[in-house]
């Protein structure tokens, strides 16, 4: 599944300008250190977190996009930043728990 | 290059040695001082010299050269051809002069290359491939993890394995993270050479009162605030332990931290 793909299938909203990436996996934490120990190459990164230094760790970690969960208002200078270097902020209103219900039923696992 | 090469790349006549042309020399030295030569001279070089005299030819055996090109279309008188002779040294002659046979020859030299990867990569010295110097803010949450994007993209460019750029980048991020979480500042170096990437970041702060808990998974002294933000999750350190090849910690408290990481290419 692509990134354009999901946003379609879970209804999505993108925030970001982005290269469309193949997802290969999924990892949740809004801690940025697990995430720089634990997630993967081509991983979606599910979060509540959403200031400005998500980018790099999202950039510097190879995620396929970013989801903000829980309907979080993203900051302008996130988002900037994301454009800057291609990252796909997505957006939903769903709680952590029940979007990450919805990515499992799609057939999406952690590597 | 093989002195056939450069014979014809001079348009040069052979005086002695026509059946030692297939071999290869390293280095090419232009010079009309022969103590020059028996300082400086390397071993399978060979000679650009205007000095036409058995003695350029003695020097340049003396230093283990290959060969001498006499320039300027100058012939020896003195038994400078008998001594080559005896010697197994080639002896040419071309009437270029010093400055248009150094071209020449260069310009052989860069056919057989192949162009530059990037304009970035200037070396420095000999083995510095890419040496760069960033400042990193403490407290400065805005720009946090600028600098590591930086050096991701300087890797990059160099066309790194990017599994490798992934553990470099990851360990200056988390290096930079504790700068910003940490310190009052701090200074990120980067070098490059064709084996190693080292990573070293020194800056100046409360630094660490004990390394070895500093090091232990979940260990943080990051504020409430800052782990509002995701950080201090206490896995810094150990990030920068399993991602690079050689790490150490040096620290003084109410002085700074230092650390230097290494990246086997």
């Amino acid at each position: 599944m692509t990134t354009t793909e999901l946003i379609k299938n879970i209804g999505l909203k993108a925030l970001s300008e982005f290269d469309d990436r193949k997802i290969t996996g999924v990892f949740v934490s809004d801690m940025l250190s697990d995430v720089m120990a634990g997630a993967k190459s081509g991983d979606l990164w599910v979060t509540v977190q959403t200031h400005k230094s998500i980018v790099p760790a999202a950039n510097l970690v190879d995620v396929s996009a970013v989801i903000i969960t829980s309907g979080k208002e993203v900051p302008q200078d996130t988002v900037e930043l994301a454009n800057k270097h291609n990252i796909a902020i997505l957006k939903s209103d769903l709680p952590t728990f029940e979007l990450v219900g919805k990515l499992y039923g799609l057939g999406l696992v952690t590597k | 290059m093989k002195i056939e090469k450069i014979k014809e790349a001079l348009d040069a006549s052979i005086l002695e040695g026509e059946d030692l042309l297939e071999a290869s020399v390293d280095q090419v030295y232009a010079s009309d001082l022969m103590s020059d030569v028996l300082a400086f001279g390397k071993p399978h070089s060979i000679l650009l010299t205007g000095l036409a005299t058995r003695q350029a030819v003695i020097s340049a055996h003396m230093a283990e050269f290959n060969g001498v090109v006499l320039l300027r279309g100058k012939k020896p008188k003195d038994g400078a051809e008998k001594f080559a002779r005896e010697n197994s040294l080639v002896l040419l002659s071309t009437e270029l002069d010093m400055y248009d046979a150094c071209i020449r020859i260069d310009s052989i030299k860069r056919k057989r290359h192949s162009p530059a990867k990037t304009e970035t990569v200037k070396p420095v010295r000999e083995e510095i491939l890419l040496s760069h110097e960033f400042s990193i803010e403490g407290n400065d949450f805005a720009d946090a993890g600028m600098v590591s994007t930086e050096v991701k993209s300087l890797l990059k460019k160099i066309g790194l394995d990017p599994v490798l750029i992934r553990r470099v980048a990851i360990s200056t991020y988390e290096g930079e993270m504790n700068v910003v979480m940490h310190a009052r500042r701090g200074k990120v170096y980067l070098s490059v050479s064709p084996k190693i990437i080292e990573v070293v970041i020194d800056d100046e702060g409360k630094g660490i009162p004990d390394v070895e808990l500093a090091m232990q998974k979940g260990f943080t002294t990051a504020t409430e605030e800052m782990r509002a933000m995701g950080f201090g999750s206490g896995m810094g350190l150990p990030n920068i332990k399993k991602n690079s090849d050689e790490l150490k910690v040096e620290s003084e408290v109410g002085k700074g931290t230092r650390l230097e990481m290494r990246f086997f290419i």
